[in-house]
């Protein structure tokens, strides 16, 4: 409990870091060294989950993302992020409760937190190389099943959650005008906890299945696009080759500039 | 000023570019799989070797998935959008319009069925799933243990009764998940087991304890107990004799009951303690009296206390509840029900009936000198005696599951599992099968939870 008000209040600050930073971007925007961009997202996220004992499955993610970056000196940009998902973990076992239970239930919603740091670091004739960060924390809400079958009535309740971090350096080619293409190598992790509670009038139980995604080396493809002067566009494709698969995401975004 | 920055800025550069070489020299290790053949034959390796992070069994074909088409398209287009996918048509199932299509390499079968589902001609597309044959033992007299899988099947000689389809406790689906632990032992409190018959010599921790005679050696000396530990735990798959619920489960011969077939409260309780002290998981009372006895109930607290589930038979006499089964807080009772999932009617009644369990025209284990020399030591049986084995393998099989279960909660689940096969009568929980007929399935095999 005191962790999730912990990163509720790095992501409160983040959050309100724009807002509480705008009187100075006004008077620094004449001189372009602060801007404010806010922007929305969608990623496609795919990935091979380890819930031990041998059991893979597959988490598919949608994230409907609200973002607020600021940047600084046209070198470092922060940004808060805030978004709905739609989380899917496939076929999921839950054999430490009383009565084993297999879970097909399909996407879960809930609530997404997080941040993005990006830090330019050299330019180079056309390069531009930068370190990129991201952390994504989800939280669903809680949700609740009928248990069929049984000679009396029964329900469990789960509430999945997980964070991911993504960082590495991306090279951006900035030769082209409008249109800037760019690598991104980067390490990145998920993981989570699904805790499923269990309840058949005086039986109950609790289990808490710890997800740990295959595969920490990723590797993507995007662009930014200017549209206008006031709009970007991002779209990415990110691969993630692990033992049993390739999972990827694809993220598509935008941003206004001011 | 300047050339420290400068020096600072190429400190970073010059890490950044050895960690991007140092990442992508990792990173090329792991994209070598793209290319098409290296993957195959990666593949190949994984599964040959057994090392995939995948679930041992093999849930599907990796290599094909089953694709139908909407009605309405026509073959040529068929051809047309398996084409597209670079897949290839391994075969038809005509009636069905279902196409069996082989997967072109460096798909997983996850993301070929995400494709073909988001194409406007695919009804349905899905992986080719790989079904096992439900664990059906090897013994003998299998075919006669409708209580495990009745098929309909005769339940004897041929003109013997017939069963119901299915009104059985779905053993053999639970075989699936879980034959029970060597660690697991069920104490037989009763008239002593037959320490040398073929399908328990090999189920028999030891001699056990005598209360009757007062020593060592629970020997059977009526045939009772050795026909209930046959249906709790005989040697299963075995080309022998008769399949035991608890396949891998151990017995504890306890004698506390004599060749006449009776015994004293006193020994009944000694037995009881013995058994918990002597590491019993769960303990099988096919024994009743008409009397309580605040020393029995004493006893039945003390196996309840250390996490011991008491299983005890209802009675015969169409009467109510005997005891010890009636002490319903510490023990299950169990009522017999017979191959039509119909309770039988001289089965005792009463509202401390828990469940029931097949104990009509039961195939177990006798003593090898009941028929005599040159008979084989089977026979069949009836009696609430024969129902309460069931319910003991069952909760031996899940302490084996799930050791970390306490009495109570084993005994919630045997009663919530059960099937309500009264239910047209008595709609729930009833005097006469209780919450119903124990499902061992729905006990051990995962409940399937959908939206």
């Amino acid at each position: 409990m005191r962790y999730i008000k912990k990163l509720f209040a790095v992501v409160l600050i983040f959050a309100f870091a724009p807002g509480l930073l705008f009187p100075q971007y006004q008077e620094l925007s004449t001189e372009r060294s602060i801007k404010f961009k806010p922007g929305i997202g969608f990623e496609y996220l795919n990935r091979t989950l380890d819930w031990g004992d041998d059991n893979t499955s597959k988490l598919n993610s949608y994230l409907f993302t609200l973002n607020a970056e600021i940047e600084i000196q046209d070198r470092i940009s922060l940004s808060a992020i805030a978004g709905y998902s739609l989380s899917s973990f496939d076929k999921l076992l839950f054999k430490q409760l009383p009565f084993s239970i297999e879970l097909d239930t399909g996407n879960i919603g809930g609530y997404l937190f997080g941040s993005e740091l990006n830090f330019k670091i050299y330019n180079f004739n056309d390069f531009e190389i930068k370190a990129r960060g991201q952390f994504i924390y989800y939280i669903a809400t809680k949700k609740e099943w009928a248990i069929p079958g049984l000679s009396v009535s029964g329900n469990v309740t789960g509430k999945p959650n997980w964070w991911r971090i993504i960082a590495g350096p991306q090279i951006t080619y900035t030769g082209f005008d409008y249109f800037y293409p760019y690598i991104f190598i980067s390490y990145s992790d998920l993981r989570g906890t699904y805790s499923m509670e269990q309840s058949i009038e005086d039986l109950s139980g609790k289990e808490d299945k710890k997800i740990v995604s295959l595969g920490n080396i990723c590797a993507a493809i995007g662009t930014y696009y200017e549209l206008t002067d006031y709009l970007n566009i991002k779209a990415e494709i990110l691969i993630i080759p692990n033992e049993t698969s390739l999972d990827f995401s694809f993220i598509l975004g935008t941003l206004f500039s001011f | 000023m300047k050339s420290r920055k400068l020096l600072l800025y190429l400190c970073i550069i010059f890490s950044i570019i050895l960690s991007t070489g140092y990442t992508q020299t990792r990173f090329h290790k792991q994209l070598r799989p793209r290319n098409k053949n290296y993957l195959h034959h990666q593949k190949i390796r994984q599964l040959n070797d057994g090392l995939p992070l995948h679930k041992k069994s093999q849930k599907y074909a990796v290599d094909q998935i089953l694709v139908k088409f909407k009605p309405s398209v026509k073959s040529q287009s068929i051809k047309t959008t398996l084409a597209v996918y670079n897949a290839k048509l391994l075969k038809k199932i005509p009636i069905g319009n279902i196409y069996q299509v082989q997967i072109p390499e460096g798909t997983t079968v996850e993301e070929m069925v995400y494709y073909m589902s988001q194409n406007a001609n695919v009804e349905y597309a899905g992986p080719n799933f790989i079904a096992h044959i439900t664990v059906t033992p090897n013994d003998t007299f299998f075919d006669y243990q409708y209580a495990l899988y009745n098929s309909g099947q005769d339940i004897g000689v041929p003109g013997s009764p017939q069963g119901k389809n299915r009104a059985d406790i779905k053993a053999t689906a639970a075989w699936e998940e879980s034959k029970g632990g060597e660690e697991v032992i069920i104490a037989i409190i009763d008239t002593g087991v037959d320490l040398e018959h073929p399908d328990l010599v090999n189920k028999i921790i030891s001699s056990g304890r005598d209360f009757v005679n007062d020593d060592l050696d629970a020997t059977d000396d009526n045939s009772h107990g050795t026909f209930v530990a046959g249906i709790a735990a005989a040697e299963t798959n075995n080309n022998e004799g008769v399949a035991g619920v608890a396949w891998n489960c151990k017995i504890l011969p306890i004698k506390c009951i004599d060749e006449e077939g009776t015994g004293f409260y006193s020994w009944i309780i000694e037995g009881i303690y013995w058994a918990v002290d002597n590491n019993a998981s769960v303990i099988n009372l096919s024994i009743g009296g008409l009397e309580t006895d605040p020393g029995l109930e004493d006893a039945l607290k003390y196996a309840f206390d250390n996490d011991i589930v008491v299983v005890a038979a209802a009675g015969n006499e169409a009467e109510p509840v005997l005891y010890p089964a009636a002490y319903t807080e510490y023990c299950l009772a169990v009522a017999a029900s017979d191959y039509d999932d119909n309770r039988v009617s001289w089965s005792n009644y009463g509202p401390e009936i828990d469940v029931a369990a097949p104990g009509e025209r039961i195939v177990g284990c006798v003593p090898a000198w009941f028929w005599g020399p040159g008979s084989i030591p089977y026979a069949f049986g009836s009696g609430t005696s024969y129902a309460s084995p069931h319910v003991a393998g069952f909760a031996a099989l899940i302490k084996s599951s799930k050791d970390w279960l306490t009495a109570a909660e084993i005994m919630n689940i045997i009663c919530y599992s059960a099937d309500d096969v009264n239910s047209t009568e008595h709609p729930g929980k009833d005097d006469y099968i209780g919450y119903g007929r124990i499902n061992m399935e729905k006990a051990l095999v995962p409940l399937i939870i959908t939206n």
